[in-house]
């Protein structure tokens, strides 16, 4: 299985090149290799993401409810979901959670992630290993048990971070709920988020660090640039475009974020004050019962992510090129 | 260009093989009747091991070819799991539902109706109030299956040694917990976490509260009148001081503090019994010989006024075997099968068996009969398990268990139930 992709990732073959023909004006062939290479992707891309996705953007039009899931027709309402959602105060409260949720995972992740790479590439072969190996494990540990395990160390009878501190500070914290306050309930959310996302900028970037060239690095320092000075100067600009592409996906990832939120809920804590735009949408959708409401969520959380990505996408772009 | 198109190529050509990957390994779920599996969902570890023996060896004997698979599932987040289940073409063909869950799956066409078989389930025979609950415009489509009344369970040494007495009001209940709390260090008087709100509406009911009545046709929520401000004081009481469970937590497993000796008193279904006194290898705890029981005391003595929980279980109008599925729930509410969840401690679907209820202990039997007696429902609305699945009742207790303003936040909470069942 995994040889075939690798076959099929060489660049296409250019186009076989006939004889120059001096008396024609040269005609482009219609490109058909790189056509019949994208058609099953498409074929994919239509039924798995573009089919649902048309069907969200019309449920969004509809009275879509606990009846119409079972079968019963719906009946279109134009954009009384959209008005009753944009001007739902509920909404906003829970997108701004959630944009504050986003922007301090992103950061953390982003930081602790690079401040790991880097630190991977001074350290040893054994403790590499080491560091790599307990990377992989956090980040093949799925979202939910992953949080599961951390809900038991906050927990708040039987819980580590209880029994550590009352050790430490010698006053009782057994009984403590770290959940029951929006607050701290986020602080548990965004180490659990960070936690899970860290490998993969530590990894990403550590491969791209492998690329910053020795030499260049050693010129720097042979002219007096500091540790610092040549992270910032050198190594900082041949990260630069893969920087980019993580942070956009972090953004992404953190900004929709369900499994944390929704298991994290269901250890404690209130679930109006603390939900994230995700778990909203399953909410008023499936909770609910009210799927128009939650399309038109969806499609307004949609326009959001496409415009972060394009915004991010041009950019890099332009300074690609 | 090229890498782009090569990149391309790539998510096609991996997607292709994943795709059959995939396709290979489904070619199950046959669609003929013989030789079909049947699965059944139960909710939580409610129905005991002997009840799901009976009704697996019972099916498969009488349906030759056919196995019954039990899949358990949890009760939290149960009705958006059966919105996804019930509606998917990889729909269970039973499914056990709360009592007061039920209307939304019999209102919206989730379930296969029970007309053609309701005489041979039992008929007149079933709970009354469950087949309400399970019928929608006079067609039943999700019949009862097991109802728990509420009852109090209590530490007899530990009451002895703080000096109090098994309560004959509320009130009484109330002040009795903090005593117990206050004499006993580290140990809950009542314990009473923030989430368990099924054993907080007595209190709003005993003080002549409502959680919603029906207007005409609107519904008008009351956790603001002043009648049941007076519970919900009660409930704050009891939870902030009388009780050191989690402000936000849950009910489930409840019975581990009480028969570790960590809680004094502990308000649950009846059945839950057996794990008090026994714990998961069955050995006896150590409260075994120490639990006592009565009905919780109504404002004016008697038996309280408290929530009548149980389960309906209906047919999935998607189910592939209709015809089996039936076979299966007919088992599931045959004397046989009902006289095993009796003499568990959860009261019958069938009323003619309710003499049956845990013969085991006839001090309980009659404890259980005295409450299931006064046992009252939440809104009779098929919107009320919208307000149950958006966890706005356990959001209101777990903020009134860390201390808020009760007018406050019952006067929020009545908008939020007023908007949802007007909705």
């Amino acid at each position: 299985m995994t040889t075939v992709p690798a076959e099929a990732s060489a660049p296409p073959a250019p186009p076989p090149t006939s004889r120059p023909d001096p008396e024609k004006p040269k005609r482009r062939r219609f490109p058909w290799a790189p056509l019949a290479l994208l058609t099953p992707a498409l074929i994919m891309l239509a039924v798995f993401i573009g089919w649902p996705l048309v069907q969200l953007v019309i449920m969004s039009f509809q009275k879509f409810g606990r009846a119409q899931i079972f079968g019963a027709p719906p009946e279109f309402i134009g954009i009384d979901n959209y008005v009753a959602v944009l001007t739902d105060p509920e909404f906003w409260a829970v997108l701004g959670r959630s944009v504050a949720l986003c922007v301090v995972s992103v950061v953390a992740t982003m930081l602790l992630g690079v401040a790991i790479a880097v630190m991977m590439t001074k350290l040893g072969a054994v403790m590499r290993t080491a560091v790599s190996v307990s990377l992989l494990l956090a980040w093949a540990m799925p979202a939910l048990t992953a949080t599961i395990v951390w809900g038991w160390i906050f927990d708040t009878q039987y819980g580590l971070v209880n029994w550590v501190l009352t050790q430490v500070t010698g006053q009782n914290w057994v009984g403590h709920s770290w959940l029951i306050d929006p607050a701290s309930f986020y602080a548990v959310a965004a180490i659990i988020i960070t936690w899970g996302a860290i490998p993969f900028v530590a990894f990403s970037t550590y491969a791209a660090l492998s690329q910053v060239p020795d030499e260049v690095l050693e010129a720097a320092s042979l002219d007096g640039a500091g540790g610092f000075a040549r992270f910032r100067l050198i190594v900082f600009p041949y990260l630069r475009s893969i920087l980019l592409v993580l942070l956009v996906l972090q953004i992404i990832w953190d900004l929709r974020v369900f499994a944390q939120i929704y298991a994290l809920q269901s250890i404690g804590g209130v679930r109006a004050e603390t939900n994230t735009i995700g778990v909203y949408i399953y909410s008023v959708s499936m909770a609910s019962g009210d799927l128009g409401a939650g399309g038109a969520i969806s499609v307004v959380l949609v326009v959001i992510l496409l415009a972060i990505s394009g915004y991010w996408i041009r950019t890099m772009l332009k300074e690609e090129s | 260009m090229k890498k782009t198109l090569g990149a391309v190529a790539l998510i096609g050509a991996s997607a292709l093989v994943l795709a059959g990957c995939a396709g290979s390994s489904d070619n199950g779920g046959s669609s003929s009747e013989e030789g079909a599996e049947i699965r059944v969902w139960l909710v939580g570890t409610d129905t005991p091991q002997d009840a799901r023996d009976y009704l697996k060896k019972t099916f498969e004997d009488e349906n030759p070819g056919s196995t019954l698979v039990i899949e358990e599932q949890q009760w939290t987040g149960l009705v958006d799991k059966l919105t996804t289940s019930l509606s998917s073409n990889d729909s269970p063909d039973i499914v056990e539902m709360g009592n007061t869950q039920a209307p939304a799956f019999t209102s919206s066409g989730a379930l296969l109706s029970l007309a053609d078989i309701e005489g041979d389930l039992g008929g007149d025979d079933l709970l009354p109030g469950f087949v309400e609950a399970g019928s929608w415009d006079g067609t039943l489509y999700a019949a009862p299956y097991y109802s728990g009344a509420r009852v109090v369970f209590y530490n007899t040494a530990m009451y002895e040694q703080a000096g109090v007495a098994v309560p004959t009001t509320l009130d009484e209940y109330v002040s009795n917990g903090v005593a117990l709390a206050g004499a006993l260090p580290g140990v809950s008087g009542v314990y009473f976490p923030g989430k368990d709100w099924y054993n907080a509406l007595p209190f709003i009911w005993e003080n002549g509260g409502e959680i919603a009545v029906q207007d005409g046709d609107e519904w008008d929520a009351q956790l603001s009148s002043d009648e049941s401000l007076a519970g919900l004081a009660q409930v704050q009481e009891l939870m902030t001081k009388a009780s050191l469970a989690p402000k936000d937590g849950d009910e489930t497993e409840g019975w581990v503090p009480f028969r570790t000796e960590q809680s004094a008193t502990y308000s649950a279904p009846s059945w839950a019994y057996w794990s008090i006194v026994a714990d998961e290898d069955k050995q006896p705890t150590a409260v075994a010989d120490t639990t006592g029981y009565y009905a919780l005391p109504g404002m004016d003595g008697g038996a309280a006024q408290v929530f009548a929980g149980g389960s309906n279980v209906g047919i999935a109008a998607k189910s592939k075997n209709p015809d089996l599925a039936k076979s299966a729930l007919e088992i599931m509410l045959s004397d046989e099968y009902q006289t095993i969840l009796a003499e568990n401690g959860l009261v019958p679907a069938l009323v003619s068996l309710g003499d049956k209820v845990a013969a085991a202990t006839p001090e309980l039997a009659t404890v259980i009969a005295e409450a299931a007696a006064n046992a009252k429902l939440t809104p009779a609305s098929p919107n009320w398990a919208d307000v149950e699945a958006q966890g706005i009742m356990q959001d209101l207790f777990v903020n009134i268990a860390n201390g808020g303003d009760i007018k406050e936040l019952a006067t929020a909470a009545d908008e939020q139930i007023e908007s949802i069942l007007n909705g």
